[in-house]
């Protein structure tokens, strides 16, 4: 147990490395949040008045406050006075994503495992055109869905929000990827003992591919959640609201309410990252299969 | 795809099993991908023909639609160095931004999958700012990139180096805005990466490990090879997001300053919503659905994991 | 000019039908918003008392939220409940986002009642027939009675669309403790307001750097609300360039149209040089703006309006900031951009008659004061503005005879939209330190070649 042991020395130098790669990255990536909610904590007139010169004061509230929230909840009295319904808000928006991804593991897993598995004609130009559905911006796209959306009746109602996005060429398309990792013999050997293609589906494919599925489902989720000018068009009642578009409001011709903003992004962002840290564990564990493949 | 590259004599049975129940099957097999084909039919088929249809109409959004002019919009963008120059910007972003992104996002996904205590922490850490919203993120690196107080020039004096600015400097507001993207972004490719890392046997590790084989060779000859499919999907998905970049220009440069960031899609929007020309609008967003078509599907060709392990 | 509006649309119920049979199958129950004034259908009866819900599209913004439900609650009460059975369902984007809402909202065919339409868009919406004329409804009397300016932005063409909230007018306000500090007394009248050079100077000794590093802790100056650029604030300096009646000052050709001459004029880009040049020269205010710089104590000048005031109450609830006003800086005229957002009835209303009283009632006398009192803003209705107290002591006195003595609405043209985007992006390529004389003179032809659609608007 000598220092002077070289294997040793390297795997100290290993761990050291690591930790300044890890609090590297945790700088890199969490100083804006963490500016972020220091500024939430702040009074309005205080949330850029430390920005330079780089101190302490930067980051951490001098007047430390609750108001921002309390406001935005419609907690405080100036809140309540003046409507606002953060907690509404993100009801909306978590109903709404979790509406888009619940809908979306069915009806995407479905088409995803027919273009992995199932044998059809012209299959690739298929494929082209799901991925095709992306290739326009939706600048251009979104009044004539607008129209769409009208003429089914759809407009200003949660239907709206969560029917055009069922369906996912993102999630199709990664998906499918995901399922052709899995081994074909697989398949095989569950057909063999009488299993159909939704049998095969949903004890072959989708144990084997459940990384696969929760990486995808947590994406669209966040993709839902922060959906901004489509809400904005395609509802208009207050009830409807969701979270980003409550943000933009306290953006008015008037003046910029930054405290609230500061705290309606972090009310707006730490759900998700709440969910996405509750499901790391599923990450640790999801090694799909031992070495069956090839 | 790749899955048509499977070849009968890789599994003899399934497939004389498949070829005798054909016809059938086509049918069954398209009740799976139907609902899907529903969706996009009616949500993004329809508004995409409709925007071929008014590319051909002088057309705004108030004022309606005027006269028929067939081509002309395409006529104009081939003389338009506004949008020539968007182009060039778009393609810029793209290439210098995707290969930074995804080996960034490549390095941070072999990093966080190491079996050690916290590594779910530094994955959610390096997934924040793709949850942050554009209006926080771009007023974050608009301090942090100011010309005169920002948290980057004062870093810089630190290092005695010369004051620098970035956002309203034409050569550097778009290398700015590529590394804020990239930071907001590189989480989005990190955990898809992740997801296939998951997916590869540790027993080839181990076995690459009992003949000797270093870090550095198992990389090369291990992690990538297996991981070529996800990263084929990461680049696909990752172009075309990249392509469509808008948000993070609208709100950091609003495309400038002398259009230096006017990427493609900043400046549709500004035709449609501010010079009151939907149809031209339409017209480029066409230009953009070609490219896109071409770029996609030679990506996967190119891509394509010919060989199967 | 035939304009057949939308009508191209029957096609795609067509397919729509093909595709809702699909779905119809698929679609569980209906949801339930209790009741939806955007479907239309249920505009057969106009009967008098029928429940009628006028769909308002407006921007955000909580207080003057506040102030519309009493002005919603005065009205029905009015004439013995002749309105009793109106309300007002209320659609609130953030303003950024209004402009695009309602043109998406228009070309999608949305059964609109009243629309909150900025000052210069006004002659764009009615040149796009998207707002219905009311010169009919309003006596001479009636238009009267609101400030000229305010007339002048709701009418297109000599004929009134719709009148105006409330108006407003930038100043030039300042943090006395740091004008104190430099030894400064900016004037307090309005005839002796500084001219560019002197406020020059006066930024330039307020921008303070105590560790003369290179960045002031405190700046000079800063040019407008907000961290954008926009024509409200920054096309004032080279409007201000010229003298009353030049073509630099009138800033487009009486066409609408032509901004060649007008525009690039020198006078106009010696206006915008200077705009760099505190930028980049004499460093006064930050190339990058910085968010609230005033309202945090990071500049001791700022050219604003008189939201500032209730903007620094809410900020400082202790009086701990002492402000004060002085007049807009200037070259050669001065002046200052006016700017009221306006009531439009939507062409497609189905309630017009009620649109028209509500309109009617919220521009009014009653309805006008209960918005005042709730965002005491510059009203637009002389009346008011002559009776009240706060209009004629200083501070507030500076707004309203900068207001009445030089306040001109932004140029007139149904090409505005177009104009500012283009007019924005050169205040930041100048700002940024761009060739100034090539970005006008180019963004003169920019600008003709988009509005050239408009040709003929004014014949």
């Amino acid at each position: 147990m000598s220092a002077a042991d070289p294997r040793r020395a390297a795997q100290i130098v290993g761990w050291f490395f690591i930790l300044l790669a890890y609090l590297l990255i945790a700088l890199i990536f969490l100083t804006p949040m963490l500016w972020m909610i220091g500024s939430s904590l702040r009074p309005s007139p205080e949330v850029f008045q430390y920005i330079f010169p780089l101190s302490w004061r930067t980051f951490i509230p001098i007047q430390f406050t609750l108001h921002n929230f309390a406001d935005i909840f419609g907690i405080s009295e100036q809140g309540r006075a003046l409507g606002f319904q953060f907690g509404r808000a993100l009801l909306n928006t978590a109903f709404v994503s979790t509406a888009v991804v619940g809908s979306s593991l069915v009806v995407n897993t479905l088409a995803a495992y027919f273009f992995a598995r199932l044998e059809f004609p012209y299959k690739n130009v298929l494929l082209v055109f799901v991925l095709g559905t992306f290739f326009v911006p939706q600048e251009a796209t979104i009044v004539p869905l607008y129209i769409v959306v009208r003429q089914l009746g759809f407009a200003d109602t949660y239907w709206a929000l969560i029917l055009p996005w069922y369906a996912s060429p993102f999630v199709i398309f990664v998906l499918s990827q995901f399922f052709q990792e899995i081994p074909k013999e697989l398949d095989e050997a569950a057909i063999i003992d009488g299993a159909s293609l939704l049998g095969v589906l949903r004890h072959v494919i989708v144990p084997n591919a459940r990384v696969g599925l929760l990486t995808v489902s947590l994406l669209e989720f966040q993709f839902i959640w922060n959906l901004f000018f489509w809400p904005l068009i395609a509802t208009g009642q207050k009830e409807l609201q969701v979270i980003q578009v409550a943000v933009a409001t306290q953006i008015t011709q008037r003046e910029i309410a930054w405290g609230r903003i500061f705290a309606g992004g972090v009310v707006a962002s730490l759900p998700v990252i709440f969910l996405f840290l509750a499901l790391q564990r599923y990450f640790v564990e999801g090694v799909a299969l031992s070495g069956l493949k090839g | 795809m790749a899955s048509t590259t499977a070849t009968p004599s890789a599994s003899p049975s399934w497939w004389t099993y498949i070829q005798r129940r054909k016809t059938r099957n086509y049918i069954f097999a398209a009740l799976f991908v139907l609902p899907a084909v529903v969706n996009f039919l009616i949500f993004r088929y329809i508004p995409i023909v409709w925007a071929a249809r008014a590319s051909t109409w002088q057309y705004s959004l108030l004022g309606g639609y005027r006269d028929w002019i067939g081509a002309d919009h395409y006529l104009r963008a081939l003389e338009d160095p506004i949008l020539l120059k968007s182009l060039q910007v778009t393609f810029l972003y793209v290439i210098v931004k995707l290969p930074l992104e995804v080996a960034l996002a490549l390095a941070l996904a072999i990093f966080t999958n190491q079996a050690i205590r916290g590594m779910g922490t530094i994955r959610t850490i390096v997934f924040t700012p793709v949850v942050m919203s554009m209006v926080v993120v771009s007023v974050v690196w608009a301090l942090i990139l100011n010309a005169d107080s920002g948290l980057l020039n004062a870093f810089l004096r630190t290092l005695g180096l010369p004051k620098q600015v970035f956002l309203s400097n034409p050569k550097l507001s778009l290398p700015s805005v590529i590394t804020a993207t990239i930071w907001k972004d590189v989480g989005f490719s990190t955990i898809l990466i992740v997801a296939g890392l998951k997916g590869i046997p540790r027993i080839f590790y181990e076995a690459a490990v009992m003949d000797g084989a270093n870090r550095w060779h198992l990389f090369c000859h291990v992690t990538l090879p297996l991981l070529r499919r996800t990263l084929l999907f990461v680049i696909v998905t990752q172009t075309i997001f990249s392509f469509q970049v808008f948000i993070p220009v609208y709100s950091m440069t609003q495309g400038g300053p002398l259009d230096s960031t006017k990427v493609i899609v900043y400046y549709i929007y500004q035709l449609a919503f501010r010079f009151q020309d939907m149809g031209y609008a339409a017209a480029v967003s066409m230009i953009l659905l070609l490219i896109l078509l071409l770029i996609s599907v030679t990506q996967m060709r190119f891509l394509r994991s010919d060989v199967e392990y | 000019m035939q304009r057949p509006l939308r009508k191209n649309q029957s096609w795609l119920l067509v397919l729509i039908t093909i595709f809702g049979l699909v779905l119809t199958a698929c679609q569980p129950a209906a949801p339930a918003p209790a009741d939806q004034p955007s479907s239309g259908g249920e505009a057969a009866a106009p009967a008098s008392k029928e429940p009628v819900v006028l769909k308002f599209l407006k921007y955000a913004d909580p207080v003057e939220a506040i102030a519309f439900a009493k002005i919603e609650e005065e009205f029905r009460a009015l004439d013995g409940g002749k309105w009793s059975h109106v309300s007002i369902s209320y659609d609130a984007v953030d303003f950024e986002n209004l402009f695009p809402k309602i043109e998406t909202s228009v070309a999608a065919g949305v059964e609109l009642d009243l629309i909150q339409a900025d000052g210069p868009d006004m002659k764009h919406y009615a040149w796009n027939q998207v707002l219905l004329p009311l010169d009919e409804y309003f006596t001479e009397e009636e238009k009267a009675a609101y400030a000229p300016q305010s007339v002048e932005e709701g009418s297109y063409k000599g004929v009134f669309y719709g009148p105006p909230f409330m108006q407003s007018c930038s100043q030039m306000w300042y943090n006395q403790e740091m004008t104190d500090a430099a030894g400064i007394q900016p004037p307090q009248e309005l005839a002796d307001s500084w001219t560019m050079e002197e406020a020059l100077d006066a930024w330039q000794k307020t921008t303070v750097d105590s560790d003369g590093d290179g960045t002031p802790d405190v700046w000079g100056v800063r040019w407008g609300q907000g961290t954008w650029a926009s024509d409200y604030e920054q096309g004032i300096l080279r409007r201000s360039a010229g003298e009353k009646g030049s073509p630099s000052y009138e800033g487009m050709g009486p066409d609408g149209l032509t901004f060649q001459g007008y525009f690039d004029t020198p006078e106009a880009i010696a206006a915008m040089q200077f705009y760099q040049d505190m930028h980049q020269v004499w460093k006064v205010t930050p190339v990058e703006p910085i968010p609230n710089i005033f309202q945090s104590k990071k500049a001791a000048f700022v050219v604003y309006t008189d939201n500032l005031i209730g903007e620094l109450n809410n900020q400082y609830p202790d009086g701990n900031f002492q402000l004060g006003l002085t007049g807009i800086p200037y070259f050669e005229t001065q002046l200052c951009h006016t700017g009221s957002w306006h009531y439009g009835i939507s062409a497609n209303t189905k309630h017009f008659d009620e649109a028209l009283a509500f309109v009617k009632y919220a521009s009014g006398p009653e309805g006008s004061r209960i918005y005042y009192e709730a965002l005491h803003q510059l009203p637009a209705r002389l009346d008011m503005l002559n009776g009240l107290p706060e209009y004629d002591t200083y501070p507030q006195s500076l707004i309203k005879q900068g207001f009445e003595q030089f306040g001109i609405p932004r140029i007139q043209t149904p090409g505005y939209t177009e104009y500012q985007q283009v007019f924005a992006e050169i205040a930041q390529n100048v700002a940024a330190g761009a060739d100034v004389a090539q970005q006008m003179t180019d963004g003169a032809k920019q600008i003709e070649q988009l509005v050239a659609k408009y040709k003929g608007w004014n014949e």
